[in-house]
């Protein structure tokens, strides 16, 4: 339930941004766009490894091997996701600073002033 | 050692000497850069050495991280392709290195860890790593591009950060969904279990894969992103964009193929659009960059095109490695290389890169680099598409075949139109010429390339020494190309003669005799080079490989070999008339004309059923039940490239703007190449079952060319063109005499064949010194020359003679046994055309001779003398051979009969007369006679029809008779043709640029594009068939 619940918000998250970078004028705004794109890629992978009620993956004493398969929260897209949040970070931190250079360079921040090339 | 070497340390000094750069810094900025260089270099020399072991059979190298085994851990491959790639992209990237070397250490870092990670795509085996590298990958690009210097280069770095963000999204959105639905993350774990994707989850998961992995290799309509960055990016960044980013996306398409088993034919159709595409819409490009973008695009989806039709289909490893590896290694160096050139252009319009022409050989490089990315041998591409062609017509596949032809025929005009521009166009103003090693790189390019092309030969199983004869020759030449004219006049002729003989030495049948003869042509009529004592670059080693290709081109033993060498003097040839400014134009339709023609040979050569292994020319003989396709292919091609009426267009251009030596050996020697094509594909057209419908229809092509060209010949006023049309109204006979299947006619083609070759040869070396001594070229504007220049008088006049058939000489036998042939077949229509031909050459004939030597006209002054000795010795050896021909014509028949005889053993026409039966028994009077009555009453015809003053009243009487008699012939020559062909290329213009429309420049456009274009591969590529059958 839980796992759904995520799972459809993360991918309401992706739509959403969708639409925004798709719909805003702003460079900042379709930057968030961006990162909400990537916010809700991020939900939606936590949730493919989400067992409900399950248990952190720590085998010991009180979570052996074969319980651990169905008790356990899959650990692996937990560790894709905390990658691809900084991965995330970089490339949102890279677009920012574009951002800058464009808004120095145009003195907007229009997604119009964007069309010297074309053809 | 080995652990030093393994291949781990690649990532080892990628990060290792990304940390240590900053710190390096500290110590000086030479440091930093050392340490660069170290990294870089290390990568090479681990991949290198990996890629040695390898090829000697070493087994893949398996890299587990982590101390645990697949799936746990992360594991990487180095086997065989890996290492090729990994190496090629370490070795541009080490060469390339030195753009950076200067900058501030982060981008040395960036770069480091760019081309580190392109490697990482290439060996990683876990998906998720793959998208790591992948953004590894991604962001050192981002910042590299920020180099750029202009705000469109930071509107176009957006743009592609906004397209290949979204791309990745869906990377990591498709791996994902994979492992939701089988809990996998190892590519080939995934591969094994790929049944079990089957699922919806299972499947959008793939198609996002699939759609973010083409998305990154720029397919067209979504692409514009990728060819504003193209354009807009500094030139070495868009190199490594364009080589070693592409090749670690390419690679990793590769790799996770067998996951798209059922998708192969669309990302196949993708591809083959993408290709097309790029290359019309390069048409209308006039940005140098923004077109080596649409290159770079169309050449990535034709090595994916490629990629997924020989999996598909089954082939051989050996034959995966020639055409993928070939198209990878052309693009990589070639394209890399001409980025690297454009540094040195500081505009950004095609006709800026005239600032490369200069003593440093910029503009070599350049046509080094264009002719491998046209797929000219000999370079990897050619080598590749020979073998990729073969392939897929095995498979049956003839609209890729199409494709694939279309599509690089239209990169060939686009490049070559450029070439043409700037080769003669003045080095832009206020130009700074560039350093004495700043060509280095991209020469080391065109080197890679050569080496590579070589290995691939031998790949593709080209060894024979002769085949790459020539082109050796003609390296031998090139470092002499400083050195005095007259030197390198003797060793150009020495290197010929020498390569010559020993090309013919040991040929014998048909091929040998063939060859002979263009050896005697090649050998006379070079000598007339030498009447041009300035300094003239490049001129003799591009001279040296056209003539002993055209030597060894009817020695050639195999398919391949033949059109190697083909391509060979094509290209030569292409440069060679290239060199006067006002040849641009006709150069360009020469190249085209004879691309479409090669192309043509290609596919015919593709389709001959021959078993693997099996290449020999003699093959075609005994070829299956296509031989009837193959026939009609090949002899649409040499008839393209023979300029048969209605592709003629080429022709008359290329042989009047060139050298006036240069016309005279392409008119002379170099049209006779298509000859022997002819006469090989005829036997084999005999062998069909349509041999004869066809053999009649190549008669009227034949004859039809003859008479039109004599037409057009009558109408001209310079006198360069008036011998071109000439020449193809006496190609047209030779084609006839081919088409006529007989031995009788196989005789009279070869003497035709000789004959026109040194009687064009004369005419063209006349013109030559006319325009020499008299500065003029029009027939209005000579006249009373035989005074002044009474040996080319009487060496045009010997000649003309020869050439018109009426006895004593040569041509007398040639052309009337020809019509006896004809009205014998009973191929009535054909002779009355020919009894038409011979009236108008007669017509034009005359008045060569009596405009120009006859009358008094101002051409001649005090000053005007005798034609040169270089030009007068050649005419007067031709003439020599004329007169033998004619007095002791069994000198050459006899040869020609016996070299004949074996092609036609039995199941001919010929019945086994020995020739002289035939000549004592066959008296040509009767048909002579015909044709000269014939003749006379067409005279009297014309001079009653300029009495009545017929076309244009009575005042046609005032105008001089030739120039009344040229505007009635035009009356009969409706210039369909060019008009037909100049529709072609203004619609391909037009389309080219409408379709431009859709890349408007807008950001969100181009996203929109993108997201469009992964519901469209989701829909394609099984969606929509999922959708409906859930309906």
């Amino acid at each position: 339930m839980i796992s759904d619940i995520a799972l459809v918000t993360g991918l309401i998250l992706i739509l959403i941004g969708i639409w925004g970078v798709q719909t805003h004028r702003n460079i900042l705004r379709i930057v968030i766009a961006f990162s909400l794109i990537g916010t809700g890629t991020h939900m939606m992978i936590v949730a493919i490894g989400y067992v409900a009620g399950g248990t952190a993956p720590i085998i010991d004493r009180s979570l052996s091997k074969t319980a651990a398969l169905s008790r356990a929260v899959d650990p692996i897209p937990s560790a894709l996701v905390v990658t691809a949040i900084v991965i995330g970070l970089a490339v949102t931190a890279v677009m920012l600073a574009y951002a800058i250079r464009l808004h120095d360079a145009k003195r907007t921040l229009s997604i119009d002033a964007l069309t010297e090339s074309k053809g | 050692v080995t652990g030093v070497l393994h291949p781990l340390g690649i990532f080892v000094a990628g990060l290792g000497g990304g940390f240590l750069i900053p710190l390096a810094y500290r110590l000086g900025r030479s440091a930093a850069t050392g340490v660069f260089l170290l990294a870089l270099a290390a990568m090479t020399v681990i991949s290198g050495v990996a890629l040695c072991r390898l090829l000697m059979g070493a087994a893949p190298i398996e890299i587990l991280t982590g101390g645990a085994a697949p799936p746990i851990a992360i594991n990487l491959r180095m086997g065989l392709p890996e290492a090729g790639f990994a190496f090629s992209v370490n070795l541009v990237a080490l060469i390339g290195a030195g753009y950076f070397a200067r900058e501030k250490y982060g981008v040395m870092l960036l770069y480091l860890l760019l081309v580190m990670g392109v490697q990482g795509m290439v060996m990683t085996r876990d998906l998720f790593n793959l998208f790591v590298f992948l953004e590894i990958v991604s962001i050192a690009t981002y910042g590299l591009l920020s180099l750029g210097e202009n705000a469109a280069a930071l509107s176009a770095t957006f743009k592609y950060l906004m397209a290949t963000i979204l791309a990745s999204t869906f990377f990591l959105i498709g791996t994902a969904l994979l492992y939701a639905a089988s809990g996998l993350l190892n590519i080939d774990d995934l591969i094994a279990a790929r049944a079990s994707l089957s699922g919806p989850i299972g499947f959008a998961g793939l198609m996002f894969l699939l759609a973010a992995l083409l998305l990154e290799l720029k397919p067209f309509p979504a692409n514009g992103w990728g060819l504003d960055a193209y354009e807009t990016a500094r030139p070495d960044v868009a190199a490594l964009i364009s080589g070693v980013v592409s090749a670690g996306v390419f690679f990793a398409l590769m790799k996770l193929l067998p996951l798209f088993e059922s998708q192969l034919d669309l990302i196949a159709s993708l591809s083959a659009i993408t290709f097309l595409a790029s290359n019309l819409l390069g048409l209308a490009q006039t940005k140098a960059r923004r077109l080596l973008g649409y290159s770079s695009i169309g050449q990535m989806a034709l090595l994916t095109l490629a990629a997924c039709l020989l999996q598909k289909i089954g082939v051989e490893t050996s034959t995966l490695r020639l055409v993928v590896g070939g198209l990878f290694l052309n693009h990589l160096f070639a394209k890399v290389g001409l980025f690297w050139l454009s540094r040195h252009v500081s505009g950004e319009r095609l006709e800026d890169w005239s600032a490369l022409a200069g003593p440093r050989g910029g503009i070599v490089l350049f046509a080094i680099l264009l002719g491998a990315i046209a797929g000219f041998p000999p370079f990897p591409g050619f080598w590749a598409k020979w073998r990729l062609v073969l392939s897929l017509a095995s498979d049956q596949r003839y609209l890729v075949i199409g494709v694939v032809l279309i599509g690089s025929l239209l990169e060939a005009a686009y490049l070559f139109r450029w070439f043409g521009q700037i080769v003669h166009s003045p080095a832009p103003e206020n130009h700074a010429p560039p350093g004495p090693s700043s060509f280095a790189p991209a020469l080391a390019m065109a080197l890679l390339l050569a080496a590579s092309g070589c290995l691939a030969a031998s790949l593709a199983g080209l060894s024979s020494v002769r085949a790459f004869a020539p082109l050796a020759a003609g390296l031998v030449l090139y470092p002499l190309d400083r050195l005095d004219a007259r030197f390198q006049q003797w060793t150009a002729f020495a290197l010929t003669l020498a390569g010559g003989f020993w090309l013919i030495h040991d040929l014998t049948g048909i091929g040998g005799l063939y060859a002979a003869v263009l050896f005697a042509g090649v050998a006379i009529l070079s000598i007339a080079c030498a009447y041009r004592t300035d300094r003239r670059p490049g001129f003799y080693p591009l001279l040296t490989v056209m003539l002993l290709s055209l030597v060894a081109l009817p020695g050639a033993s195999t398919r391949l070999e033949f059109f190697f060498v083909w391509e060979l003097i094509t290209l030569s040839s292409y440069f060679l008339i290239l060199r006067r400014g006002a040849a641009q134009g006709p150069a360009l339709r020469y190249l085209l004309f004879s691309v479409v023609a090669a192309y043509f040979l290609l596919a015919g050569f593709a389709l001959v059923d021959a078993a693997p292994g099996a290449d020999a020319l003699v093959t075609l003989h005994s070829a299956g039940p296509e031989r009837a396709a193959v026939a009609v292919l090949l002899a649409i091609g040499l008839l393209i490239k023979a300029g048969a009426v209605g592709v003629h267009v080429w022709l008359p251009g290329a042989y009047a703007e060139s050298d006036d030596d240069i016309s005279a050996l392409l008119s002379a020697v170099v049209s006779k190449a298509p000859m022997f094509g002819l006469l090989i594909m005829t036997y084999l057209a005999v062998r069909s079952n349509i041999g004869l419908d066809m053999a009649n229809v190549v008669c009227w092509i034949g004859m039809l060319t003859t008479l039109a060209g004599a037409l057009l010949a009558a109408q001209q006023d310079d006198i360069k063109r008036m011998l071109a049309y000439s020449s193809m109204s006496q190609i047209g006979y030779i084609i006839a005499a081919i088409s006529l299947v007989s031995h009788l006619g196989w005789v009279t083609a070869l003497y035709l064949v000789a004959n026109h070759m040194l009687v064009k040869g004369v005419l063209f070396l006349a013109a030559a010194a006319i325009i020499l001594r008299t500065g003029r070229r029009r027939l209005s504007e000579l006249g009373g020359l035989a005074r002044a220049m009474p040996f080319t008088f009487a060496a045009a006049a010997v000649a003309i003679i020869a050439m018109s058939g009426l006895p004593p000489l040569a041509g007398f036998g040639g052309k009337w046994l020809l019509l006896n042939a004809m009205l014998e077949r009973g191929w009535y229509g054909s002779a009355i055309a020919t009894l038409f031909a011979t009236f108008v050459g007669f017509t034009y004939m005359a008045r060569f001779i009596q405009t120009i030597f006859f009358g008094l006209r101002p051409s001649v002054s005090e000053r005007t003398r005798e034609a040169p000795i270089a030009l007068l010795a050649p005419q007067y050896l031709c003439v020599a051979g004329i007169l033998l021909m004619s007095f002791l014509p069994k000198l050459l028949i006899e040869p020609i009969s016996r070299a004949i005889n074996p092609q036609f053993a039995s199941t001919l026409v010929w019945q086994g007369m020995s020739l002289e039966t035939i000549y004592g028994y066959w008296n040509p009077t009767p048909v002579m006679a015909l044709s000269l009555v014939v003749a006379a009453i067409l005279f009297a015809a014309l001079w009653l029809l300029r009495r009545l003053g017929w076309p244009e009243g009575k005042a046609a009487l005032r105008v001089p008779f030739y120039e009344w008699e040229s505007a009635l012939f035009s009356r009969l020559t409706p210039p369909w043709a060019s008009a037909f062909w100049g529709w072609t290329a203004g619609a391909a213009m037009t389309l080219s640029e409408r379709a431009r429309a859709i890349y408007s420049g807008d950001p969100q456009t181009y996203s929109l594009y993108v997201l469009c274009y992964v519901l469209a591969v989701y829909a394609l590529g099984g969606g929509l068939g999922r959708f409906l059958s859930l309906g």
